[in-house]
């Protein structure tokens, strides 16, 4: 099997889709004839042409609002905001018009898109460029959230988000869009939404994470190990809707979870894991329910590297959890 | 000196005793001049302060919260007014990525003390594009500070201290409350803090934290309550962000029993946000799992009785207590 680049198993995926569906089209900022400007779609618009591969204007709004358009009228479109930071420009039309258009019209019609997005710092992106946004998005009825942290789940999510007929805000870890290469068949497979994956066994501490951050909590849970912790590592992949059979059997497991994210703190996404774990598992715990998180502050360029969880910062948290 | 006013009167003294007060607060929006705005809440206020001070806006909130972000670079003290909260959205690259960020990009040098005012119009049979509760998005934006008023009295404290801020504010109304009943609000000049919760009930078996329009629902269920030997603490949150953990972890400590009722969704609501604190910070106080009382992860339905259905109201509250109790 081949071993790809989590871009890679994105390109993949997107061809594979266009070539078995004529009506799975992409659009976006430099997409076409420059491939993306992290290479994701490059060489698509030689072998599908300028009829499915779009180079659009830098205008957010028009790129999803125009993808909307496409779902309804019976196209699978596939756009992409270059930078998750961008996505505000086009939030109305996801908020307001994507995300309802099922409600709204008792069912008639709905829309089977993607929006596909570059989040997360570690690239020394500034505050504009590194922002995880997706509190948002779970915070709006009639989207799904996915995030892919392996080349193999970033290939078979990002088919299953192209063939659900909802639409799904589909946030790539760019950190490490290059950095991580796993092996990926080639050819047709799906990665279900709505289904974690367990990374790593343990029994004294759940780390319950996404994106990037899974390697961190892995580096975590190993220095863990050689003092004597057993830490689980839960890589969610789906935000909404999340694998909340999952999230209770580690936390009955262990009784100790810890949620690990990139994006703020107050009013993060793991907030709603831990008030999920509050309402239906509170008898299982062990230790309170503990949050690594970035700052409460925007993103900061110099300071990037203390603002990021990382190994020490989870390990810190996972000597917390069983000391309590 | 007595006198009882309704919340847009509040709101509404509020921004003429801070324009009276300070010449650089100007406020502008759509319909906020000619028409007073569609709610009343700025009326009179072009006949007052004239043309310069009070503007008529074309419909583009982006360009109404970029505006504000602008005026207040270069000193002034804008009140920008977004109709509905709904259409938040169509400015939340300005509010997001201007507004939030300008003090810490430049280092300090720049502060943005702006006050965006909107309102949320669930209850009101508007449908799903202007009934949205969603302040919780907000919080994922520092920088920002959110307010969030439930009596007319606390608006007219909290608006004023908002506006006299350094930094972007974001002042959440209630549309449904701002007609529907007056109270006493003192004449003489008073200003609520930003980032307090107020305990506007006390009692020791439950808390309930509430947010805008469900404070009162929260106080209706705890007198019900109350006749049933049930003591209920009610807490009104005010301030989202900077979020006033302490009054709550107080509370909980007494009570041991936490339920959290809000008008947004459920998934990653303000009510998710306090339940992760108090399970991080206080969990060994608890003596029974956190409710949260939120609408359903739905679109909120147009149909007057689906509405109903949807929002959180006193019955459920007096529900979700008594099941914790019991």
């Amino acid at each position: 099997m081949a071993v790809i680049s989590l871009a890679q198993a994105i390109n993949q995926a997107l061809r594979e889709e266009m070539r078995r569906d004529d009506r799975v089209i992409v659009m976006g900022e430099d997409v076409g004839r420059r491939g993306g400007v992290f290479l994701c779609t490059e060489g698509l618009y030689e072998e599908f042409g300028p009829d499915r591969v779009i180079d659009t204007p830098l205008a957010e709004s028009a790129i999803v609002g125009v993808a909307l358009g496409m779902a309804i009228y019976g196209l699978r479109p596939v756009a992409e905001i270059q930078f998750a930071d961008f996505i505000y420009g086009g939030f109305d039309q996801i908020v307001s018009n994507i995300a309802k258009i099922r409600y709204r019209s008792g069912g008639q019609f709905s829309a089977p898109l993607v929006i596909r997005a570059p989040y997360g710092g570690g690239v020394k992106g500034g505050l504009h460029h590194s922002q995880s946004p997706e509190a948002y998005f779970i915070h709006t009825a009639g989207l799904k959230v996915v995030i892919p942290s392996t080349p193999y789940d970033a290939k078979g999510l990002l088919i299953s988000a192209i063939r659900d007929e909802d639409p799904v805000i589909f946030f790539e870890p760019k950190r490490i869009y290059r950095s991580v290469k796993g092996e990926v068949p080639e050819g047709d497979y799906t990665v279900p939404i709505g289904v974690s994956r367990l990374v790593r066994e343990g029994s004294d501490v759940s780390l319950i994470t996404y994106g990037a951050m899974v390697y961190e909590c892995e580096a975590a849970a190993e220095k863990a190990e050689k003092e004597g912790i057993s830490v689980e590592v839960l890589d969610l992949r789906s935000l909404l809707p999340f694998d909340g059979e999952a999230i209770i059997k580690t936390v009955r497991k262990t009784g100790r979870p810890i949620i690990v994210h990139e994006a703020p703190k107050i009013c993060g996404f793991g907030a709603e894991i831990a008030a999920f774990i509050a309402e239906r598992e509170i008898l299982s715990l062990q230790s309170p329910i503990i949050r690594v998180a970035g700052y409460d502050t925007p993103f900061p360029l110099v300071h990037e590297h203390l603002y990021l969880p990382n190994e020490r910062r989870i390990l810190d948290a996972i000597k917390r959890a069983v000391s309590f | 000196m007595e006198r009882e006013l309704s919340f847009a009167e509040a709101l509404n003294e509020a921004l003429r005793e801070e324009m009276r007060r300070d010449e650089r607060v100007i406020i502008f929006g759509e319909d906020v001049a000619v028409a007073g705005g569609v709610y009343k809440v700025t009326k009179g206020l072009l006949e007052e302060f004239g043309p310069n001070r009070v503007i008529d806006t074309p419909i583009s909130e982006a360009a109404i919260v970029g505006a504000a972000v602008g005026a207040a670079l270069m000193g002034l003290r804008p009140v920008a007014e977004i109709m509905y909260m709904d259409f938040l959205t169509i400015a939340t690259d300005q509010l997001v990525t201007h507004a939030a960020k300008l003090r810490f990009m430049s280092g300090g040098q720049l502060k943005v003390p702006l006050v965006v005012r909107t309102q949320y119009s669930l209850g009101r049979v508007h449908g799903s594009q202007h009934s949205q509760f969603y302040p919780a998005w907000f919080l994922q934006s520092p920088g920002l500070k959110v307010v969030l008023p439930a009596t007319p009295r606390d608006a007219k404290g909290l608006l004023k201290s908002a506006i006299r801020d350094d930094d972007p504010v974001l002042f959440v109304e209630c549309g449904l409350l701002y007609h529907r009943y007056k109270e006493n609000v003192p004449e003489e000049e008073y200003l609520i803090p930003l980032g307090k919760a107020d305990v506007k009930r006390r009692g020791n078996d439950v808390t309930v934290v509430a947010v805008s329009r469900v404070v009162r629902e929260a106080l209706e269920a705890a007198q019900r309550l109350d006749e049933r030997g049930i003591s209920v603490e009610v807490i009104d949150l005010m301030t989202a962000q900077p979020m006033d953990s302490e009054t709550i972890i107080n509370s909980v400590k007494k009570t041991n029993r936490l339920v959290i009722a809000e008008d947004s969704v459920k998934t990653g609501g303000l009510s998710a946000e306090i339940a992760a604190r108090v399970a991080e910070e206080a969990l060994e106080y608890l003596d029974s799992p956190i409710v949260r009382l939120n609408s359903p992860d739905m679109p909120v339905p147009f149909s007057a009785k689906l509405e109903q259905e949807y929002m959180v109201n006193a019955d459920k509250i007096v529900d979700a207590v008594s099941k914790l109790v019991g």
